[in-house]
């Protein structure tokens, strides 16, 4: 039994262990003590980890489709095909774009990006996730610039407050809600905001209970108490930052209630605290505000100077961070700058000895509808972006896919041509978790078949298009990465055994921005007519990942939904529920401004009063009703 | 009747063990951590340590464990069961872990017996090392799984200074020793005596008994257990399992087929009573859908006279893995000392 | 010792339909001589390999007066059923078994026999009826309640058809809702006990269905005085091993497959969820 570490794929927290392989097959996991964020402790994701790779459908060669059905290729072929096809494309003008992976390694996401900007010449890059995140990290962008004051999971414990805007974060991150529950036993008070009774709100101190939509208007609260007591201490932190005058200006309008107020003084009063954001799945603007409006709060509590402090915005899935430095992210460059950065834009140019294109491109669901080429890394978009189905819908019509996979998915069936690569199991390399913490992937065994690295399957692709010299391992890549990026830099410092890790982030004094418009909250969104609100529930489907739809033990349950509910249902409160007479699994009309649709219902406890979820594996049953929004004003009727 | 042999004769003897089969021990890797892998030369082994996080029972049950292999030979069938009975050595492994194996395998030799895990645990002999200095976190002496064993071990060492004591437990033992006699003498009265008092030393470690099962045992068995608190302990569990993966005589299991070229491996791979899946039917139905019905269901099995009376041990032997791995707060002793006093500190 | 985990080669010789996702699949060991060997009681259950697809446990629908081929009636409900009902004659799957307890047949002879199906509950049942006819005069009075949601959903049509004619089988058929040309009993199984005469202190009942219907009738048998310990029923419950070692379906320290599948109400009352 060979034992390899490496860092866990499965989402941002970044925790590692032991990959064990019996003669080059994976066969367990072992946890280790000395991990600097998991110290021996793992989630049920952590302790399948290997299942996938052993049990998954996997890609094992590369595959043409001709005449409708996917034919075996040898690696050439297929890789000329994939550069014919996409050369014609941009001579006869047509646009062409690439997808990065929130589940690829920084070298893969790297190498994807600068395929599509240096060797494609196009912007048309970014990766299905970012459309959910864009928001909140724009906002949080907005008060902090690039310079984030991040906190580390291993201080959360010591913290004697924590904000957490949910999520279920024992669902969602593991190793969080346990270094949070670690907080509270050690006396810590945790305030809680969300529209469900989770697990971390039975734990809170405080549990401030609003309807999708809302958080905005709490956090706002909260911020204008904060500000009082700051105002009271005397602090003159904020006055130092920018913004501060509207700031004082706006705030004066805001109520603040009792609790909030209580909450503030915990904040406040607290030497060390974190602030968790969850990723809410709400878009555009509102999302942004209340992101920067979060960021603010931080701010303003005085909190970011201090170590042990610091925020974290509770990314879902391990190399979401990555993917955004490493340049697969729309209207960013490499190392998440501006697309607009001219001097980043010049090292690139340098670097990359091309030229690069102007045009800004599409983003990730834009680009699924308006591209005519489109290379895919390791992801399967219909089960990642809100759009849901109709970006399958949007991938059939593409004149040319490709798509390089471990595992077979349904993007990977509707592609003209796929190509097996490594999956993490299989992969050296490196992922950046959502504290900036960089860490090492290493493989336990060889990937099947005549499946090749996803970064060497990408550099060849980038040399056919002139781009780039041959690396001879991913160490060459990284290198190339310390010097696109330069907040990489001290990566090229990274340890070649054990669990070495560079923390990205620098929370020294951070300055800050405040952004803060002065409205509170949005228009309730219920009304007499349509008295419910309807929200799309976090913003990640785990059960269709390959690593837990692969994996015996991690796929069960969410097997056994979709079985029994091939129609998808909503959660309704069961007090509003028995206030109608409707019991769980009575089908209802669930209708808003913008459709109807007829949806079982499923009672729950947990759930606020007035708020009707829809899960967000289940979305695309509700596409009708909810919008373009994450949430909306429903009204439920028998069918 | 005991032996001892001089500390650096063990390496001879670890030579001449690994000339007879496979030496799985302590090695600590890269990392820092200690992990049972089968070692090549006696210099492998880890002497420095307490206790791995990792218990040693893959040994005999791995995660991954193949149990019967299909073939297809057009439309026909062909299955065979996939033999391990290789010899093997399990070296410098704690008192605890040794109880813990024994344990198991009691469970697989129940009827109907699990002839694929026998097979293994048949060919293994244990050589442990009692505890002379028992871990922080441990409570194996509530358990009666250590410091020190006096039956079900094959050997056991007893660290003397410069050398260790050795005491034989079965004829697998004796095996174990019987190749390499040379290397071994009768022990002295003193050093029997030295072991004695190093026993006693051992055990006063233990400043109180850190886990109390019988009173606990008493509540569990008899229902007395509130459900509110069990509801308000499972709000501290994050069901990642962890207990039982690192427990020594945790055992569940799912039977999954791999399928490999054309064939099938028929798998046993752990599993855990904490998940939610693992009591959900085909029809969506799920008796322990709830996690503080899962939590029950540990303890029930770990703690219950029910099933201290069926296997005449208590399911745990106070390795105190579970205090480290877990996400949480509900190992052993929390839960099991919540039950007692009725609440649950916070 | 024989490897527990190792199947037994079984073909198929015949798939019948009993409704629109059910089908009763005889088998008979590839192996005659394992045929011989395979001895189970009514109530019993095996392992059923669909080679590709996995292991699922099923009761053994037929009787053991009647060993050469073995039955098992399986309603099509995910991957593994799907693929079964995909099979033909002629076709090889695996065996394992038998496991579980089994109904005391010993026990009930001398007694009259209460039998109270529901639905896909009356398979386990059907192997006791069975054993019970095919020794008829070992056993006291036999009455059969049996209730479906339709008349499509009747399992063993042309069976029921044969215990209704005979003069030694009391047989009542209900549905929930009728469908065009049915002109039996309409209502719930619990509706036919006001059909027949019980005699609780020399009757053993067996109660096989959905939840549902068990509880009310197990409920109203003991209105009518019937002891718990006369009142028979089977438990689901996942199941993996068959050997009582995955721990998939403990309840307390009693194992489905080893203690049970069949537990009498007494029993069941004492199981530690």
């Amino acid at each position: 039994m060979s034992a390899y570490p490496t860092t866990c794929p499965f989402c941002a927290c970044g925790c590692g262990f032991y990959l064990l392989s019996n003669n080059g097959q994976l066969a367990g996991v072992a946890p280790s003590e000395n991990h600097p964020v998991s110290g021996g402790k793992l989630c049920a994701r952590g302790w399948s980890a290997h299942e996938a790779t052993l049990w998954g459908d996997r890609l094992r060669r590369p595959l043409l489709r001709r005449n409708g059905k996917p034919e075996p290729v040898p690696w050439g072929e297929a890789l000329d095909y994939i550069t014919g096809r996409l050369q014609a494309l941009i001579s006869a003008g047509k646009p062409v774009g690439l997808l990065g992976s929130p589940r690829a390694s920084n070298e893969e996401n790297y190498l994807a990006a600068k395929f599509a900007r240096a060797g494609l010449q196009t912007n048309n890059v970014d990766f299905s996730y970012h459309s959910t995140c864009r928001p909140l990290l724009s906002g949080i962008g907005d008060v902090y610039g690039d310079r984030t004051p991040t906190a580390s999971i291993n201080t959360i414990e010591s913290c004697q407050t924590v904000l957490l805007v949910e999520g279920d974060l024992a669902k969602t991150h593991p190793r969080v809600a346990s270094a949070v529950m670690k907080a509270v036993e050690n006396g810590a008070h945790l305030i809680t905001v969300g529209y469900r009774t989770t697990q971390m709100a039975r734990l809170s101190s405080l549990h401030l209970s609003v309807l999708p939509g809302d958080e905005g208007e709490v956090i706002t609260g909260l911020l204008a108490a904060v500000f009082d007591l700051q105002q009271q201490n005397g602090t003159p932190a904020a006055a130092v930052c920018g913004g501060y005058e509207s700031f004082c200006q706006n705030v004066k309008n805001i109520k603040r209630t009792a609790e909030l107020q209580q909450a503030a003084e915990w904040i406040v009063r607290a030497p060390r605290a974190t602030f968790l954001l969850a990723v809410n799945g709400g878009h555009g603007d509102q999302s942004r505000k209340d992101a920067a409006t979060f960021a603010s709060l931080a701010a303003i509590s005085g909190h970011p100077e201090r170590p042990g402090s610091g925020l974290l915005l509770l990314l879902p899935r391990s190399n979401v961070r990555g993917a955004c430095d490493m340049g697969s992210a729309c209207g960013h460059l490499p190392g998440y700058v501006s697309f607009d950065d001219e001097k980043a834009r010049q090292r690139l140019q340098q670097l990359w000895s091309k030229k690069l294109p102007s045009e800004r491109g599409w983003e990730a669901e834009e680009l699924l509808q308006h591209v005519s080429g489109l290379i895919i890394l390791a992801d399967d978009p219909p089960s990642v972006v809100p759009m849901g189905q109709r970006a399958m819908a949007a991938l059939e019509k593409i004149e040319f896919l490709a798509v390089l996979d471990a595992f077979v998915t349904p993007t990977i069936r509707a592609a003209h041509v796929a190509l097996p690569i490594a999956s993490f199991a299989e992969t050296e390399g490196t992922l950046t978790n959502m504290e900036g913490r960089v860490q090492r992937l290493r493989a336990a065994a060889n990937p099947p078949g005549e499946a090749k690295a996803g970064s060497q399957v990408l550099a060849e692709l980038c040399s056919s298009f002139g781009v780039g010299d041959a690396y001879s391992s991913t160490k060459d890549v990284l290198r190339e990465i310390t010097q696109a990026v330069p907040r990489y830099a001290a990566v090229e410092q990274l340890p070649k055994d054990g669990w070495g890790d560079v923390l990205l982030e620098n929370s020294d004094n951070p300055d800050f921005q405040l952004d803060f418009t002065g409205s509170q909250g949005v228009e309730a969104l219920a009304c007499a007519e349509r008295p419910y609100v309807l929200v799309r529930e976090g913003s990640f489907d785990w059960g269709r990942d390959p690593l837990v739809y692969y994996s015996p033990t991690l796929s069960r349950d969410y097997q056994s939904e979709r079985k029994l509910f091939p129609n998808g249902f909503v959660e309704m409160s069961k007090r509003d529920a028995d206030a109608r007479n409707l019991s769980g699994g009575r089908r209802v009309r669930i209708a808003s401004a913008y459709g109807d649709t007829i949806v079982p219902i499923q009672l729950r406890t947990d759930l606020k009063a007035g708020v009707v979820s829809v899960p967000y594996a289940f979305r695309d049953h509700l596409a009708s009703v909810l919008g373009p929004d994450h949430a909306t004003a429903v009204s439920i009727e028998l069918p | 009747m005991a032996f001892v042999i001089g500390k650096q004769a063990t390496t001879t003897w670890l030579q001449k063990l690994l000339e007879c089969g496979e030496v799985i021990a302590p090695v600590r890797g890269p990392c820092g951590d200690i992990l049972f892998s089968s070692v090549h030369s006696p210099d492998q082994v880890a002497w420095d340590f307490q206790n791995s996080l990792s218990p040693p029972k893959q040994a005999v049950l791995p995660q991954t464990d193949p149990l019967i292999k299909i073939t297809r030979n057009a439309g026909s069938y062909e299955v065979e069961p996939v033999y391990d009975d290789a010899r093997r050595f399990l070296f410098n492994v704690r008192s605890c872990d040794a109880t813990g194996i024994a344990f198991l395998t009691q469970m697989y030799e129940m009827e109907p017996a699990d002839a694929s895990y026998l097979r293994r645990a048949r060919s293994l002999t244990i050589i442990s090392l009692a505890c002379n200095k028992p871990c922080p976190l441990g409570f194996c002496i509530c358990s009666g799984s250590g410091p020190f064993l006096s039956e079900g071990y094959d050997v056991q060492l007893t660290d003397l200074g410069e050398s260790y004591l050795v005491e034989v437990g079965s004829e697998k033992g004796e095996a174990a020793i019987s190749g390499a006699s040379n290397l071994f003498r009768s022990a002295t009265e003193e050093e029997v005596s030295q072991r004695q008092r190093m026993e006693v030393e051992a055990k006063n470690h233990f400043e109180e008994e850190t886990c109390h099962f019988a009173s606990a045992m008493r509540r569990i068995s008899t229902g007395r257990v509130q459900d509110a608190l069990w509801e308000k302990m499972s709000d501290w569990c994050l069901e990642c399992g962890a207990c039982n993966m690192v427990c020594p005589t945790c055992y569940c299991f799912s039977v999954k087929d791999l399928s490999e070229d054309g064939t099938w491996i028929r798998c046993r791979i752990w599993d855990s009573c904490q998940y939610s899946a693992f009591t959900l039917e085909a029809s969506g139905h799920n008796p322990r859908a709830d996690r503080k019905q899962r939590m029950k269901r540990r303890f029930f099995h770990k703690v219950s006279a029910q099933y201290y009376q069926r296997d005449g041990v208590v399911g745990c032997v106070g390795c105190g893995r579970c205090i480290k791995v877990c996400l949480g707060s509900t190992d052993m002793p929390a839960v099991v000392g919540a039950i007692r006093k009725g609440k649950w500190n916070e | 010792m024989n490897d527990a985990f190792l199947p037994e080669i079984a073909r198929l010789v015949g798939v019948a339909d009993e409704t629109p996702d059910t089908k009763t699949f005889s088998l008979r060991f590839r192996d005659a001589h394992n045929g011989g060997n395979f001895h189970f009681l009514p109530g019993q259950f095996l392992e059923l390999s669909v080679f590709g697809y996995g292991e699922a446990p099923f009761c053994i629908a037929s009787s053991p007066t009647r060993p050469h081929t073995l039955e098992a009636t399986v309603r099509r409900t995910g991957q593994l059923t799907g693929a079964l009902h995909r099979l033909g004659p002629g076709e090889e799957v695996g065996i394992r078994g038998p496991f579980g307890n089994g109904f005391d047949v010993a026990g009930a002879r001398g007694k009259d026999l209460l039998f109270v199906a529901g639905g896909i509950g009356l398979p386990p049942l059907r192997s006791l009826i069975w054993n019970v006819l095919d020794e008829r005069s070992r056993f006291g009075k036999v009455t059969i309640l049996y209730g479906a949601r339709t008349p499509t959903d009747l399992v063993y049509k042309q069976e029921l058809e044969e215990w209704g004619k005979r003069s030694d089988v009391e047989l009542h058929v209900t549905v929930d809702v009728a469908q065009p040309g049915w002109t039996g009993n309409v209502g719930v199984v619990p509706s036919l006990f006001r059909k027949i005469t019980l005699h609780p202190d020399s009757t053993l009942a067996y109660v096989c269905g959905p939840p549902i219907m068990i509880r009310i009738t197990v409920h109203d048998l003991l209105a009518l005085g019937f002891k718990e310990e006369a009142v028979i029923s089977t438990l689901e419950r996942m199941m993996q091993c068959g050997i009582g070692k995955c721990n998939h379906c403990a309840i307390g320290h009693r194992y489905v497959c080893r203690d049970g599948p069949v537990f009498n109400c007494a029993q069941i009352k004492e199981l530690v969820e």
